[in-house]
């Protein structure tokens, strides 16, 4: 894969795309062992040894994000709370986290998306029973007072504002909210503005918050590194063995079918014109071909040696790049397809061409060595970047907020194998359908102009 | 006789030594990669005056083109199935490629890396898209995307006024405007030769392809190219802001610095690597600035300080290599803060306020930098500090490509590996080392600081910086009830705390990156 042009930097949606390739062996695709250990409070426990020496990735994965914000006037609020996990307990107050923390010398953060929150720290293996003692303390005893809840969701205000200056994100508010009514996809991880600017009046739902759910049913702990498993599970009966299990189970609305074409638009004229296809796509499975069908298929027509791109980014020079893939996500999602457009006028050709590219794969086979190159490519992918265990921790962690279960990396990427031409023709057809597309664009006008 | 008349224009024209294709090797046998760099000694400094842009476009057509037998298509059909991985990255003073291959297909794949180096296509097609593109993004994307990138684009664009440090590395929209195929074919064989190569390696090869791959790379020309001379950061007088002034910014992105004198082949860097990590860590919560401005206060996403160049900090959780350089500057990340017109709608209780917070957060930074230089930091906290830096330097090459481009750094530096050489002074180091550090290198009179924010907010806040007005912080309701005596006494201080302003300045987003440059 080449390096993309620098539009592409800003890309919507770009992260997405570590995820969205990958692959298929006989064998499992990770070349290491998932321990797992279930303790009786549902806390699942996974451990993978790597030869890092001296060097541990410790991550903590709640299934719990923006999806799970149902309530009106609470959007954003898994993200929020992903701060104020680092407001202190008891034991440790923020003053003293924060030191404890320093002296352990991790690289530490925390990050929220639609279905999952992730808490982690790569650092320092000889260290893992303070990580562990830390984290089982927050994940147990949080305590902030109101002040300090009201004084932290200015931050998040503020992060909300250094998003906010780029187009993209813009759109992709606007995506959501335009293509979903009532599942919770309808808003961002960062929530609607006037939800960020009414959190802190929200202390009360905060302790709601955390008593439905930072409970280890949710949770998965995941060790990878320079450790061995007796030891990852000593210390999580030592530090979580106490944790109660919780009763909460969201109840997320099911999106009703879409019936139509919509629309969402950024006017920017100081800005390049870009389009984004969004169709509804699969929730994800790791036992039905659909999703990694779509993304062998998107994974193709992207390609720079396709094409799609050598007529509208090389030979015409109408696009400056397309690309798309679909989101993995628990509840269907979106599958995109996207431009950066040289000039706005070009906006609804560059559509069409992409529109026909998209109708041709719903009737006309995959060359079989473009699929078996498109399957090497996924594989080959994924395989070169298990080379640090935050990458591992990463990789895991997906899958883990996914289904519950780490071992769904090997089991998805083993579908890639099964995918047929046939496949992916029938995924084209139900998926790229214009009743459940939207049309997102960025140009200089008040509407998109695209039809 | 010939040799010393080169010399002589070489050290008149004061350009910086070349050392002819070093090579750093990292094997690593359990490796399922081959990781290959190839780190030239040029950079954006040697674009010509007029053509500013140059060297991104050159080394963006080298590798994002074909070769002498093979279109870029080919070239991607070929390498599908493989998922290789290169790329180019230009910086002020290198360019680094770097190529990730399987150890599966390395054989399969190096005559495409030989031929993408030594004999580029320079098609005319590839040229096309890579000029449309670079001209893209510094006419629009670079000033609509990312207000904070933006503000420390414009904190360069003073502090290396009249340099060949001044512009982007992507250039500036006249200078791409004026770059033609002819010299991009031209700028390559004369500033990509074997005499400014260091070559890297990492990952699971044999000594067989090391071998071939210095035979090869000595196929470059083998003359020596005359760098500029890196241009040094400007001195300002007092302090030196630039407003941005844009439509619809929800916040004002704060960059502030001022030249250092000071680089990772100083000894002394370990020291004041201390002071700033103490002041502002890039991206953690452990920092003097990030702690007064987000935690306590509420004011924005996070707050740091730097001593060097740091490349997509917004991206970025750590330091990437390949981006070494001599001409250094301090400078302060304050992330973006709420204007006045935003604060008024969100807060009744704040409509007749006429700034926003802006100024409060810069007013307190500075503080926090002439604490340090007065007081220096305690014992206990220099000791905490140091801990926390010897393991969390060793994070920065967590993988074999960062890990081999950390240590060609180390040699652009002089230094044979920065990382272990830095534990070992950091273990060394004293508490008094990082004290008279503070002193020697920092201050806060004279500063160039660039504000992109609303235009609804530019003007008052210019008045009121020029003025040395106090800056009252103003908190909503919900905040300022909850806040200890101890943080509103600090507030009155900070608010009243004079800045050496001289001049500001307002500048409208389209205006910026024009000013003339002077001949370097």
């Amino acid at each position: 894969m080449r390096p993309r042009s620098l539009v592409f930097l800003v890309v919507l949606f770009s992260f997405l795309q570590e995820a969205a390739g990958q692959t298929a062996t006989k064998k499992r695709i990770l070349p290491f062992d998932i321990q797992q250990k279930k303790m009786t409070n549902g806390l699942n426990v996974v451990t993978v040894p790597f030869n890092s020496p001296g060097l541990a990735a410790f991550f903590i994965v709640v299934r719990a994000g923006s999806r799970e914000e149902v309530e009106e006037g609470k959007t954003g609020f898994a993200h929020f709370f992903e701060h104020m996990m680092f407001r202190g307990t008891e034991k440790y107050p923020k003053e003293l986290y924060g030191q404890v923390l320093k002296s352990i010398g991790a690289s530490a953060n925390a990050n929220t998306f639609f279905d999952r929150t992730i808490y982690h720290m790569t650092g320092n293996a000889t260290m893992l029973e303070k990580m562990f003692e830390i984290e089982g303390d927050r994940f147990q005893h949080l305590k902030y007072s109101e002040h300090d809840f009201k004084t932290e969701a200015g931050a998040v205000k503020g992060e909300y504002t250094k998003n906010s200056a780029s187009p993209f994100q813009q759109l992709f508010e606007k995506i959501l909210n335009t293509a979903f009514d009532k599942h919770t996809y309808k808003h961002t991880t960062m929530g609607f503005f006037k939800d960020v600017v009414d959190m802190p009046n929200q202390y009360d739902y905060s302790l709601l918050f955390f008593d439905r759910f930072y409970r280890p049913e949710y949770t998965t702990i995941v060790v990878v590194g320079d450790v061995k498993q007796e030891e990852v599970n000593s210390y999580a009966d030592k530090y979580f063995g106490s944790w109660k299990r919780g009763t909460y189970a969201p109840v997320i609305e099911t999106e009703p079918e879409q019936t139509g074409t919509r629309f969402a638009h950024v006017e920017n004229p100081a800005f390049p014109p870009y389009i984004s296809l969004n169709y509804k796509s699969p929730a994800f499975s790791d036992k039905d071909k659909d999703l990694p069908a779509l993304d062998i298929l998107t994974t193709l027509l992207f390609d720079q040696s396709g094409d799609l791109y050598q007529r509208l980014v090389v030979k015409e020079q109408k696009a400056r790049s397309v690309s798309g893939g679909p989101f993995f996500a628990r509840d269907p999602l979106l599958v995109n397809v996207a431009a950066s457009v040289v000039k706005a006028e070009d906006m609804q050709y560059v559509k069409d061409e992409i529109n026909k590219a998209l109708e041709n794969a719903k009737t006309i086979p995959l060359d079989p060595q473009k699929l078996a190159d498109t399957k090497s490519n996924i594989k080959y992918s994924f395989a070169m970047q298990l080379d640090s265990p935050d990458q591992i921790a990463n990789s895991l962690a997906l899958y883990i907020w996914l289904t519950g279960n780490p071992e769904s990396l090997n089991n998805y990427y083993s579908l890639y194998d099964k995918v047929t031409a046939e496949d992916i023709m029938a995924a084209a057809k139900k998926y790229f359908n214009n009743n459940s597309l939207t049309i997102a664009t960025i140009g200089p006008g008040e509407v998109g102009n695209v039809k | 006789m010939k040799k010393i008349l080169h010399l002589v224009v070489f050290l008149l024209a004061g350009s910086i030594a070349t050392h002819a294709q070093e090579l750093v090797e990292l094997k690593q046998p359990q490796s399922n990669k081959v990781v290959i760099k190839l780190m030239f000694r040029n950079g954006s400094v040697s674009d010509p005056a007029g053509k500013e842009g140059l060297t991104y476009a050159t080394v963006n057509t080298v590798v994002e083109g074909g070769t002498k037998d093979k279109t870029a298509k080919e070239i991607q059909e070929l390498i599908y199935p493989m998922a290789v991985n290169y790329s180019a990255s230009v910086d002020k003073e290198v360019t680094v490629f770097t190529f990730q291959v399987h150890v599966d297909f390395l054989d399969k794949f190096y005559p495409v890396l030989r031929d993408l180096i030594l004999s580029p296509a320079f098609a005319e097609d590839d040229f096309n898209s890579i000029k449309s593109n670079q001209e893209n993004y510094v006419d629009q994307v670079i000033r609509a995307s990312s207000d904070e990138d933006y503000s420390k684009m414009a904190l360069e664009d003073l502090l290396f006024r009249g340099t060949n440090y001044q512009h982007m590395i992507q250039g500036t929209t006249s200078g791409v405007d004026h770059i033609a195929l002819e010299d991009v074919k031209e700028h390559y064989k004369k500033y990509f030769t074997r005499k400014n190569l260091m070559i890297g390696i990492a990952g699971n090869y044999s000594p067989a392809f090391i071998a071939q791959l210095k035979k090869d790379m000595s196929g470059l020309p083998d003359t020596d190219p005359v760098i500029p001379k890196p241009g040094k950061a400007n001195n300002p007088d007092g302090m030196n802001v630039e407003i941005i002034s844009k439509e619809n910014a929800l916040g004002s992105a704060v960059f502030t610095g001022f030249p250092l004198d000071l680089t990772r082949s100083s000894d002394e860097f370990a020291a004041l690597m201390v002071a700033n990590s103490y002041l502002g860590e890039h991206r953690k919560s452990y920092g003097k600035l990030y702690d007064k401005i987000r935690t306590t206060r509420s004011m924005n996403y996070g707050d740091y300080s730097y001593i060097e160049w740091y490349k997509n900090g917004g991206s970025n959780m750590l330091p990437v290599p390949g981006v070494p350089r001599n001409s250094n500057y301090f400078s302060l990340w304050i992330r973006p803060v709420q204007v006045a017109e935003g604060l008024k709608k969100q807060y009744p209780e704040l409509n007749s306020i006429e700034t926003g917070h802006a100024h409060f957060a810069l007013r307190l930074a500075i503080r926090e930098i002439d604490e340090m230089i007065r007081n220096g930091i305690s014992k206990e906290d220099f000791e905490l500090t140091r801990q926390f830096l010897r393991s969390y330097n060793k994070l920065y090459i967590q993988t074999p490509e960062r890990q081999l481009g950390f240590l060609m750094d180390s040699r652009f530096y002089g230094r044979k590996d920065y990382i272990q050489e830095m534990d070992a002074l950091l273990a060394k180091l004293t508490l008094a080392d990082v004290n008279k550090a503070i002193r020697k290198y920092w201050q806060t009179k004279n500063m160039f600081i660039t504000i992109v924010t609303d235009d609804s907010e530019a003007g008052p806040l210019k008045k009121a910086l020029e003025e040395n007005r106090p800056s009252p912080m103003s908190y909503s309701n919900l905040v300022k009830t909850g806040l200890p005596k101890e943080v509103l006494d600090e507030d009155e201080k900070v608010a009243n705390y004079k800045l050496n302003v001289k001049t500001v300045k307002i500048v409208s987003s389209k205006d910026t990156f024009k000013p003339p440059l002077k001949g370097f």
